[in-house]
This record gives structure tokens, C-alpha cells and sequence, in this order.
């Protein structure tokens, strides 16, 4: 009996020290990773604090004017009304709608569709129009340069070192931001409008061209050998092989794109490059708090609506539908719409 | 039509050697059947013989003159189809025209109406007439391989090459592209050369059998010649091939080093 239990002992001390062993490890490994991640969270910590010193947040003083930025934002939502329940004054959406009529900032009753120089369709949707008109010329004017560069910066097209000339244009025009190409545009195009769509076109061929050629890089081999051995040449080899396998895409990422560019056109209209941009910076300097969030809802719905176009032809696009009729195109619009908002 | 000349084509990937030494030649108007197991070489040969690829070692002559590249003449049908998703069966079949027409003039479509009309010719052989304006993506497997049939034949060749093109195709499928194949080559008097992995299919079709075995031709012969013994000889007893394999490879390796 007593044997036993000695030699149960013996085992148990052997186990012991072997699991202690084990055991020992995994707490001295489990203590380092605590250390690491404190002296992590220490270090960002730091590094946290100096950014908010050096970026005068303490200094700022917030609580100070915190009733003047109150005082403002009565005057951003002229609706609110703190006086009585339900705190809410429907006559205060009249001051945003009579500013949006007062400028034409979405609709022009009075735009000749004909004419260029208002600015043709465009001219139906006032200012908001001019907006949308930016974006949309700085578009289609980088787009050749992007479908370039963005062909030529593929490896599969241009072999490896000159492939880099095209990619290294591409990442130089997309480390300036387009409002910076807008600055560096201003003695070529004065401020105003023909400055911001010259930066937009630049802007687009550095982003659009780089996406094009990550798409390039998915390409399958497969289509690309059949065009070789029909004896296509190489610039036929490109086309039917490659860039007939990402038309889809191709246009994808340009209506996406579009998108960002009408917002775009917006920051650079603050610059002075016109449009709601320009009547948004102007509202502000004036402190017409009201009129600037006018300018902002009119900013909203044109965005939104941009967005909903391109998001409702890229779903489109990609589902592969089969053209339906003209009448179930219409009667679906709404419930699409809807759809589209909520992706 | 072309006469084909493989001469002693060795292909090799690294250490791999995909073919060794195998030389035969297919007169005007044949239609060969190369057989194999999966990993036997076939699309190797194939591929050297349409030049995706070149032979290490070893040449392939078309009527006499060494093929380096993909030429005209010889047409390629592949497994995966590749044509192309994004157009129609009629889109992609005028892209056999390729060679003949300029950049500009292919990008527009603007070909002549003599190869416009070659296109629907060709869809027409492989039965896809009415299917011509549909999109390939939106065709079945068996359809886009007829699709790939027309475009191989709107290139007008000389020769056919086809790889594993019925792999991917259930049986039914298999036999009609086999069909529209052997019709195509006969009515344009082609040369043919179809890699196949199914005996029966080869048997039912084939004139000229190619056997391949690890990348060596050990059958070479007409219709007659091809008896059970000879596919025993192609495809192997399952259960001895791993040995015959392995004595290959030390084969292989003593070669190497006394090389």
C-alpha cells in the first residue's frame, strides 16, 4: 500500500514537474504578449496625445464655444425650434427652399436647353447642373489618357521596366490631390470652372488608369493564346484577348469614378472653381449659416442621385441581365431605386 | 492542307520531361487521334505543334517549313474553349478573321462581307446559325466548343489542332462536337490532330491513332492496328503503372547523369 502511494507520489511529482514545465512556458509566453500589447497601447497613446497637442485640440478651448457653435446649428437647421414641443418649426424648411429657388441651386426653370453657353441640358439643374457638368467633362477627358496608361502599365502589355514608366505617371498624378492639380491649373485656366475640369481629367487618368490595370492583372491566359494562334498581331492580341475580358469592369470603374469626381467638383468648387462648391464657401464666409446647409442638401441630393445612376448601370452591368421591355423598365424604376439606395 | 513533320521533339520543364523523342508524321488530309492518360504529354505535343510552345529539343515542320509560332494556317481548339464570354457566337467566331483584317477595321467589326458571311458559314457547320447573335458566356459548354470549332474554321487553315476538346463535355455533347470536327476537317480537307483521353470516342472517330505514355510514343497506327492490346499498352494496368513508373524514372536519372 504504501509502495503505492510512493510510487504514485513518484509519478506525480514526474507529471508535475513536466506540466509545470509546460505550464511555466505558457505563462512566461502569455506575461510577454501582455507586456507587448501595453507597451503597444502605450506607444500609440503617446503618440495620440502629441498629435492632439500638436494639432491645438487642448488649446482650442471647445467647452468655451460651445454655446456659439449651439447658436449655429439653429441656424444650420432653422426648423429646430427649442421654445415649444415638438421642438420642431415646419416653416423653417421654407428658408432652405426659398434660398435653393432664389439661386437655381437644383432646378432652372428658366434654362435654355439649346444653348451651350448656359450650359445646355445641364442648365435645367441650375447649379447643381455646372457641378455635374464638371465631373462629368473631367471624365471623359481623362479617360483616354487613363485607358493608356492604364494598358500600358499592365505587365502582360508592356514588358516589366517600361511597364513602371506608365505606373510610376500614374502614382506621381495620384500623390497630388486634384484640389493641389487645381492650384498648379489656376494660371492656365483662370479660377473658375475650365481649371477644375483640367484637374478632375488629371485626377481621373492616375486613379482610373491604375484601376484599370489591376483589372488587367485578373485577365485569364486562356482567350489570350486563342487570339495568338488565329495569327491575330499583337495590338489585336491586346483587344480581343485581354481588354474584351474586362470591357464589364472597364466600365465599372468608370462610372465609379464619375462618382468621385462629381464630389470632386464640389471641394474644388470651394477653391473658386464654381458651382455648388463656390456658393457653398461663399454662404460661409458670409455666416449665412441657413443658406450654407441649403447648399449642403442640394450637395446631398445631387451626390445621392449620381451615386444611384451609377450604382443601378454597375449592378446592371454585372448581373448580366437580359434587356427587358421599355414598360418593365419604367414600372421597376422605383423599387430599384430603392434598391440601389440601400446598397 | 499540310503535311505535319514532328522530328525527335523532346520538351522538358525543368526537371519534367514531358516528351521524349517522339517523331511522326501525318500526311495531307489525315485525321489523327493522339491518345493518353492525363499527364501523358498530349497538350505538350499539341501546344509545340500550333508553337504556344517551343520543343527543347526536336522539330516540327508544316509542309516542310519549321513551325516557331503560332501561324495562320494552323488552327487550335482548346479544352477551356477561351473564346470569348463577353460577345456573341458570331462576334467570336469573325475573330478567326483576325489575321487578315487590320486593327482599326477588326475593332469596328467592319470586315468584309466575305468574311462576314464565312463567320455564319462556319456556325452554320457546327449547327449555331440560329444561336449566332447570343452571347458565348450565356451558351451551354457544348455550344461554346462549337463556337471555338467556327472560329478555328473562319481562320481557314490548313491544319486542325485540337486539345482534349471534349474533356469538359458530357457524353452526348462529346459526340456531336466529335461529329462537327471530323465533318469540318473533311468537307475543307484538313489535316487533323485531336488530343482524346476517351477510348471509345477515339475508336468511334478516329483514323490514325497516336499513343502517348509518359511523354513517349509507344503506339503509332491505323484503325486496324489499334486492337485492346495496343490500349493496354496506352493506358496501362492501374495497378503496374506506379512500378513501370518508378523503373522510368531511374531510368530517366541514370540517363541524366551519364549525359
Amino acid at each position: 500500500m504504501s509502495t503505492d502511494t510512493a510510487a504514485d507520489n513518484q509519478t506525480k511529482t514526474e507529471r508535475d514537474s513536466r506540466l509545470q514545465a509546460q505550464f511555466d512556458e505558457i505563462r512566461r509566453g502569455r506575461r510577454i504578449r501582455w507586456l507587448l500589447t501595453g507597451l503597444g497601447i502605450t506607444v500609440v497613446l503617446f503618440f495620440f496625445y502629441n498629435a492632439l497637442y500638436t494639432t491645438e485640440l487642448f488649446q482650442a478651448d471647445l467647452p468655451r464655444y460651445f454655446p456659439a457653435f449651439l447658436d449655429a446649428l439653429t441656424d444650420y437647421f432653422p426648423f429646430l425650434d427649442f421654445s415649444a414641443f415638438p421642438f420642431v418649426d415646419p416653416g423653417g424648411f421654407g428658408q432652405y427652399w426659398s434660398f435653393i429657388q432664389e439661386r437655381n441651386l437644383i432646378y432652372n426653370s428658366s434654362a435654355d436647353l439649346t444653348d451651350p453657353s448656359t450650359g445646355g441640358p445641364f442648365a435645367l439643374f441650375g447649379v447643381a447642373g455646372l457641378t455635374l457638368a464638371m465631373g462629368f467633362a473631367g471624365t471623359i477627358l481623362g479617360f483616354p489618357l487613363a485607358l493608356l496608361f492604364g494598358i500600358l502599365g499592365s505587365e502582360r502589355v508592356m514588358p516589366f521596366p517600361f511597364n513602371f514608366l506608365f505606373r510610376g505617371v500614374m502614382s506621381s498624378i495620384r500623390a497630388i490631390p486634384a484640389l493641389v492639380w487645381a492650384l498648379i491649373y489656376v494660371p492656365l485656366g483662370g479660377l473658375g470652372p475650365a481649371t477644375a475640369v483640367l484637374a478632375i481629367a488629371t485626377d481621373t487618368v492616375g486613379n482610373l488608369g491604375r484601376l484599370y490595370t489591376d483589372e488587367l492583372e485578373e485577365v485569364e491566359d486562356g482567350p489570350i493564346e486563342a487570339m495568338r494562334t488565329t495569327g491575330a498581331s499583337r495590338p489585336q492580341t491586346i483587344v480581343f484577348g485581354m481588354l474584351s475580358q474586362v470591357t464589364t469592369p472597364f466600365i465599372a470603374w468608370t462610372l465609379y469614378i464619375f462618382e468621385i469626381n462629381v464630389r470632386i467638383a464640389v471641394t474644388l468648387g470651394i477653391i473658386g472653381g464654381g458651382g455648388l462648391g463656390l456658393i457653398l464657401s461663399v454662404q460661409q464666409k458670409l455666416f449665412n449659416f441657413t443658406n450654407m446647409m441649403a447648399t449642403i442638401l442640394v450637395i446631398i441630393v445631387l451626390i445621392i442621385s449620381v451615386e444611384m445612376f451609377s450604382q443601378r448601370v454597375r449592378s446592371r452591368l454585372r448581373a448580366d441581365e437580359s434587356p427587358e421591355g421599355l414598360l418593365t423598365l419604367l414600372l421597376g424604376f422605383p423599387r430599384r431605386m430603392a434598391e440601389s439606395l440601400t446598397k | 492542307m499540310s503535311n505535319i513533320t514532328v522530328d525527335g521533339v523532346t520538351k522538358e520543364f525543368g526537371d519534367t520531361v514531358a516528351l521524349r523523342d517522339v517523331s511522326f508524321s501525318v500526311p495531307e488530309g489525315e485525321f489523327v487521334i493522339v491518345l493518353g492518360v492525363s499527364g501523358s504529354g498530349k497538350s505538350t505535343l499539341l501546344r509545340c505543334m500550333n508553337g504556344l510552345t517551343s520543343p527543347t529539343r526536336g522539330e516540327i515542320r508544316v509542309d516542310g517549313t519549321p513551325v516557331k509560332d503560332p501561324r495562320k494556317d494552323i488552327a487550335m481548339i482548346f479544352q477551356q474553349h477561351n473564346i470569348i464570354g463577353q460577345m456573341s457566337a458570331y462576334s467570336n467566331a469573325l475573330t478567326g478573321s483576325l489575321s487578315r483584317t487590320g486593327l482599326l477595321k477588326s475593332l469596328l467589326q467592319l470586315q468584309d462581307t466575305e468574311e462576314k458571311y464565312r463567320s455564319l458559314d462556319a456556325l452554320d457547320t457546327v449547327g449555331l446559325l440560329d444561336e449566332s447573335r447570343q452571347r458565348a458566356r450565356q451558351m451551354s459548354g457544348g455550344q461554346q466548343q462549337r463556337v471555338g470549332i467556327a472560329r478555328a474554321l473562319v481562320q481557314r487553315p490548313n491544319i486542325l489542332l485540337a486539345d482534349e476538346p471534349v474533356a469538359s463535355l458530357d457524353p452526348g455533347s462529346s459526340q456531336q462536337v466529335m461529329r462537327y470536327l471530323r465533318q469540318a476537317a473533311k468537307e475543307r480537307d484538313l489535316t487533323a490532330a485531336i488530343s482524346l483521353h476517351q477510348v471509345n470516342l477515339a475508336r468511334k472517330f478516329g483514323e490514325r491513332f497516336i499513343g502517348l505514355r509518359n511523354g513517349e510514343l509507344v503506339f503509332d497506327g491505323y484503325r486496324d492496328e489499334f486492337s485492346m492490346d495496343v490500349i493496354d499498352e496506352i493506358y496501362g494496368d492501374i495497378d503496374t503503372e506506379g512500378m513501370f513508373e518508378a523503373s522510368d524514372d531511374e531510368n530517366a536519372d541514370e540517363q541524366a547523369v551519364t549525359k
